[in-house]
């Protein structure tokens, strides 16, 4: 029997002309899935990337060359912003087309219904964009993932199943982080297979966590199907206008400084002191300051122009905010979950201040210094005082 | 104060009770994760923002706010603690054991339900950037869709044109790898907006204050009889279809979670004690190494 779902749909974002590092990071990701895939089920799915836009054409040839085998592209002035209503209705008609389906794959033409998975960028479009693509195509979707397999499995569960056991075959499993980075959820999306209230749930969808997989070298050598849809488009789709749109740069800047002094809750003792010192810290060494996740959170009762300083989002540094390849890179009362860790590998020299001689971060440094930061980073001033003279950049 | 002529606006906000991530009532499990037993509930942080941004509706076109939310009875106390901020008119639980374990999708499917029962035909509809505890931020957009509102995501500021039904917004849109863009859009209401973590409220001129110290006064009142404007949906008082909600309309389920495996150590430090200034003046010269080497690099 013909499967209804086949291949893998990867929803691609692009500004100004060039793709997003995450769009080719996803069809890295994809094509390793889908390679494996079709060894382990001896099968011949595909990736399938779909790009809308204005004037794409040279975008969409590139994507067959990152590793895609077919790419299906919508052109049209209507698209060439991103605008929730006419990309959500768009992109749905895309993954319900049996037309483009039947040119990827001739021979199943008349069985395939929709996409078997379908991948989006956790960034501020993706994450809307999945969301509403997936009441559209009603079906489910685990957003933030960080890593992927597909496997076959068997479970019994009391509402997807009526309690009896069931195989779900090539089943997505999608591991998303929590927010502390110390845990890993699973999350499937599963038909309804209780005969009390039978529902498909395709295309398995998520969307993935930025700068999380490793993107294909582009090979000219690649060959793939490049197919055009031309959408439907409904003017009631068109009301949102685009009145302007102005590039701003952000305060927080984790590029140009060779330092970053990042905190974390081992702040706790006296956040507003300890904040101070970690602020004349980074002053000598003309570091930028970070933080872990939960800081962005607010957890104390700080001053106000401390709190809107630090404790935000646009300071993080970890799979869900930036991601650093510092000189120097000092981690003061930071754990190391795994979601910070991240953010902060790739830095040339890591020290770490903390008490606790088994917190995570003492793997992932290469100085670890036992103590408290109230102790310890006053000793540190002051000898960055005698020894180095940093010249402003 | 603007002279209103024309139709009242109508604003709803959904909100979310979720864990307390403050220093004194956050208490986390030794392994680093969240103890849920020991810590106590509040009114989500973006959702309090999304209260402030429907306040600013009241304050500036006399919107009549509603809140709803889907959660346990205990859920009222961020109910009443959304009032304080938006000075609602009108409190929805949504409430019934057949709501447990949705997903987003069986969520929004109980949201849309609940909006509809609202009194006035919406205008503008705001939700919280995404829940502190879940952090999917689906929820929102998903409730739009269903609803058929135009959907903005990260919206920063608002104004709304009470003669022409128009609304313009200014969205924060951050990609990685790419400049942050603030983008302007404009678009008939209805529309549901999902508020950017950035977003504050601003009142410029006198009668904007005025306005907004009656209207937090009043909020005020309102929230100290919080029940008088308090009513509770179950399941069948709001007439959802049962497939669509709860565990039966949830697509997705949480197969399984584990603590994330230690990964190889990436590094292998030197531990120092740090009361020792001897060593403390070995890391800075390594420091000063570390940064120099860089440079000729």
């Amino acid at each position: 029997m013909v499967e209804k779902y086949r291949h893998l749909y990867v929803v691609i974002e692009h500004e100004d002309g060039e793709f997003l590092p995450v769009s080719l990071e996803m069809i890295g990701e994809a094509r390793r899935l889908i390679d494996d895939f079709n060894v382990k089920y001896s099968s011949n799915e595909k990736v399938v990337a779909v790009i809308l836009g204005y004037d794409i054409q040279n975008l969409s040839k590139q994507l067959i060359e990152y590793g895609a085998d077919a790419v299906i592209y919508a052109d049209n002035p209507e698209l060439k912003d991103v605008r929730n209503t006419i990309y959500t209705k768009v992109i749905g008609q895309i993954a319900q087309d049996t037309k483009s389906l039947g040119e990827i794959e001739p021979e199943y033409a008349s069985d395939v219904k929709k996409p078997r998975y379908m991948f989006f960028a956790a960034d501020s479009i993706g994450r809307h964009l999945s969301s509403t693509v997936l009441v559209e195509l009603e079906s489910g979707l685990a957003s933030d993932i960080n890593k992927l397999v597909i496997e076959d499995i068997e479970m019994s569960h009391q509402q997807k199943t009526g309690g009896t056991k069931e195989t779900y075959a090539k089943t997505l499993e999608m591991y998303r982080p929590d927010f502390s980075g110390f845990l890993w959820t699973t999350i499937l999306c599963l038909d309804n297979r209780n005969p009390a209230f039978k529902r498909d749930y395709h295309p398995q969808s998520c969307s993935i966590i930025p700068g999380v997989f490793e993107p294909l070298k582009s090979d000219s050598s690649r060959e793939g199907k490049i197919i055009e849809f031309t959408p439907t488009i409904d003017p009631q789709d068109l009301k949102v206008k685009i009145l302007s749109r102005q590039i701003i740069k952000s305060e927080v800047d984790f590029e140009t400084p060779k330092t970053i002094v990042s905190f974390g809750r081992g702040i706790k003792d006296d956040p507003e002191s300890n904040i101070k010192l970690i602020e004349n810290l980074a002053k000598q060494l003309n570091a930028e300051v970070g933080v872990t996740l939960p800081m962005s959170k607010k957890p104390y009762q700080i001053s106000q122009i401390l709190d809107s300083k630090y404790m935000i989002p646009d300071r993080v540094i970890g799979t869900s905010g930036h991601k650093t390849s510092a000189m120097l890179y000092i981690a003061a009362g930071v754990s190391g979950a795994m979601q910070h860790v991240w953010g902060m590998k790739n830095s040339g020299f890591v020290v770490a201040i903390n008490p606790d001689e088994d917190a995570p971060i003492k793997d992932e440094c290469d100085v670890f210094i036992k103590g408290r930061m109230e102790d310890i980073i006053p000793l540190l001033i002051e000898e960055i005082k005698k020894q180095i003279q940093i010249v402003e950049a | 104060m603007v002279v209103i002529l024309s139709e009242p606006l109508n604003i709803a906000v959904i909100i979310k009770l979720e864990p307390d991530f403050s220093e004194g009532n956050v208490s986390y499990n030794p392994n680093g994760t969240l103890n849920r037993a020991e810590t106590k509930n509040t009114l989500g942080p973006h959702s309090a923002i999304a209260a402030h941004a429907a306040f600013f509706g009241r304050v500036m076109y006399d919107a009549k706010v509603s809140i709803g939310t889907m959660g346990p009875p205990i859920a009222d106390l961020a109910l009443k603690q959304a009032q304080q901020i938006s000075d609602a008119g009108e409190l929805h639980l949504y409430s019934d054991r057949l709501f447990a374990g949705a997903d987003t999708l069986g969520t929004a499917e109980v949201l849309r339900v609940g909006i509809g029962k609202m009194q006035g035909k919406m205008d503008i509809v705001f939700s919280g950037h995404r829940a502190s505890d879940g952090e999917t931020g689906q929820t929102g957009p998903q409730t739009a869709w269903k609803l058929g509102f135009t959907f903005l995501g990260n919206v920063i500021s608002y104004s709304v044109d009470l003669e022409t039904r128009m609304i313009r917004a200014k969205r924060l849109i951050s990609l990685q790898g790419s400049s942050n863009v603030i983008e302007e859009v404009e678009a008939p209401l209805p529309v549901f907006i999902s508020i950017d973590p950035t977003y504050k409220s601003s009142y410029n001129t006198v009668s904007q204050r005025l306005a907004f110290q009656k209207y937090q006064k009043e909020a005020t009142q309102r929230a100290d009889n919080y029940k008088d404007y308090f009513k509770i949906f179950n399941a069948k008082e709001l007439g959802v279809d049962e497939t669509l909600v709860g565990l039966p309309g949830s697509p997705t389920i949480v197969y399984k979670v584990e603590r994330v495996p230690k990964s190889t150590a990436t590094r292998q430090s030197e531990v120092i004690d740090g009361s020792d200034p001897e060593q403390i003046r070995k890391v800075v010269a390594k420091m000063k190494e570390a940064l120099a080497a860089m440079v000729i690099k």
